[in-house]
């Protein structure tokens, strides 16, 4: 678009050209590569072997462990999409009936914890769980319970419900773009012709917004499955996932090869999610 | 949208309030237990004091991860800005399958995890022999940040259209020239907001940070180290004041970035 005409031949065009591609190349693009060969490495006495080889693969697969971890990891991300979705929905909803002021307050207030520190939501979710967190205790004081809840203790229910907290508003955004793009024309027609509020959600809405839900499920399922801070933080010693194991393969464990044969599995399951996502959202059109 | 009875608003008023105590709830109990004394591991409710500020001014750590942090944020923010026009000005200057796909190695930062993003650099740093630093945090910062960045812009140059650039050509301007004239001046507030945003983001990465980074740490390493030792009083003011940055941050970058439509004060 800068270039025409006679500039098109010049030296600046050729100049960002080369930047262009040179750079995604180095930075992106060859990392990935290094880090898909080294899933073909193999460790032996603390050094990394460079021969090609698939045991990392038959590792995993062969392992007790790790098919189950993955598999209880996959369960527990569908979980957190799930809830999110459905908590995010009256939201996005009730934000795309709003108008003016109130809508433009309620959107940055949806927006605000998306840039707010994730390490330090996970830390205030932190110290409202526990035995004898915030929350039990405030259950206790009102005399709601009369001890102290294990739901709330470091576990996989806790990982659950710190995700779906984080993730939230990664689910609100989707549905509320798919449901304002749905064409007013419709929604008249359909209350002219005489169906009522609740037939013109279930029969004109709710389809129509089906892409921005199934968006919004990929999304938070995507971010919950490659977190591993979350898990370590709130998870305690059972709440163990895929993504801590991948983790410590690059600490505690040291076996970069391992741990990168484990990220390549965990970006497969990614891709064919996203995949799937795409696949659900161009059928029904 | 449509017409919502009044049962209806109120359910989904409820809900919208649940989420809301949800998402807000959980960040005021630091925020207000930083103004109480802490002692034998718990805070005093009945003693408010600002001790665990001083405390948090006396620790050399967190002002050090604060120094870092700014650093690479403000290097991540300005390397983002200049890539990511760079790569914008190319991907408007015409259609073709390469540059769909430089768009799409761009975007892999942003769809897959970070930690893949994370170890793939970590893995590339340790094979081409850079030892891990700010400088290695900067670089997965950069590539983690540009993609925003550079999405943003390419929106605001295809909002432009040719014409003025075409007109500019035409009338005798050098690239350079319609560059400095034309393309920057029409980008100054999409470069404001973005650049906003992209440190937003930049101060905050953890994932990435903790695969690439060596010994110095950033502000979210630091608190992550902290955190897991236990509790610490000036944890909660620190979380305190980070906290009101990034809301008045967000404030800023959403003001700028909102379409005039959803924003009733333009």
């Amino acid at each position: 678009m800068l270039f025409v005409g006679s500039a098109q031949t010049g030296v600046w065009p050729r100049l960002l050209a080369a930047f262009a591609y040179c750079l995604p190349l180095v930075f992106i693009v060859a990392p990935l590569l290094s880090f898909l060969s080294y899933s073909f490495f193999s460790m032996e006495n603390g050094q990394i072997i460079h021969d090609l080889s698939l045991l990392n693969y038959k590792r995993f697969f062969t392992d007790a462990i790790f098919l189950p971890v993955l598999w209880q990891t996959c369960l527990l991300c569908l979980a957190v999409a799930t809830l999110s979705t459905m908590l995010g929905f009256p939201v996005a909803f009730l934000l795309a009936n709003l108008k003016g002021r109130r809508r433009y307050i309620l959107l940055l207030m949806v927006l605000v914890p998306l840039l707010m520190s994730y390490i330090i939501k996970i830390y205030a979710i932190r110290s409202i769980l526990g035995g004898n967190g915030f929350l039990n205790r405030f259950l206790l004081w009102t005399g709601l319970i009369a001890e102290p809840l294990s739901l709330f203790v470091f576990n996989l229910n806790a990982v659950l419900l710190t995700l779906t907290v984080l993730l939230i508003p990664f689910a609100i955004l989707p549905i509320f773009l798919s449901l304002e793009r749905i064409p007013r024309s419709l929604i008249e027609a359909s209350s002219d012709l005489g169906a009522s509020g609740m037939q013109t959600f279930i029969r004109i809405v709710l389809p129509l917004s089906l892409p921005g839900i199934v968006t919004s499920a990929t999304f938070v399922f995507v971010l919950a499955i490659g977190d591993f801070l979350t898990p370590q933080m709130v998870g305690g010693q059972s709440g163990f996932t895929f993504g801590r194991i991948v983790y410590s393969q690059f600490g505690t464990a040291f076996n970069w090869p391992f741990g990168s044969a484990l990220s390549a599995i965990l970006a497969i399951v990614v891709i064919s999610v996203i995949a799937a996502g795409n696949w659900l959202e161009f059928r029904r059109r | 949208m449509m017409r919502l009875s009044n049962l209806a608003i109120g359910i989904l008023s409820a809900i919208t309030a649940v989420v809301f105590l949800l998402l807000y709830g959980p960040l005021f109990i630091p925020i207000i237990s930083s103004f109480f004394s802490i002692s034998h591991g718990g805070v005093q409710w009945n003693d408010p004091s600002l001790s665990s500020y001083s405390a948090l001014l006396e620790n050399q750590g967190i002002l050090k991860a604060v120094g870092n942090t700014l650093i690479v944020g403000f290097s991540a923010t300005l390397l983002s800005l200049v890539s990511g026009t760079l790569l914008a000005l190319h991907y408007c200057g015409g259609k073709s399958l390469a540059r769909e796909a430089m768009q799409f190695a761009v975007f892999l930062p942003f769809l897959m995890p970070p930690i893949i993003t994370g170890l793939s650099l970590l893995i590339f740093f340790r094979e081409v022999g850079i030892p891990r630093s700010l400088l290695t945090v900067i670089v997965g910062h950069t590539v983690f940040v540009q993609t925003l960045a550079y999405r943003v812009i390419v929106v605001r140059l295809q909002s432009m259209g040719p014409s003025m650039i075409e007109a500019s050509i035409d009338l005798g301007a050098s690239a350079t020239q319609t560059f400095i004239h034309i393309i920057l001046p029409n980008l100054r507030s999409t470069l404001i907001g973005a650049g906003v945003l992209s440190f937003a983001l930049s101060f905050d990465e953890t994932l990435i940070t903790l695969l690439v980074t060596g010994t110095d740490s950033t502000l979210p390493i630091r608190l992550w180290a902290m955190m897991r030792l236990g509790f610490t009083p000036d944890i909660n003011a620190l979380v305190a004041i980070i906290l009101a940055l990034t809301v008045l941050l967000c404030l800023l970058a959403v003001h700028q970035l909102l379409p005039a439509e959803v924003n009733p004060d333009e």
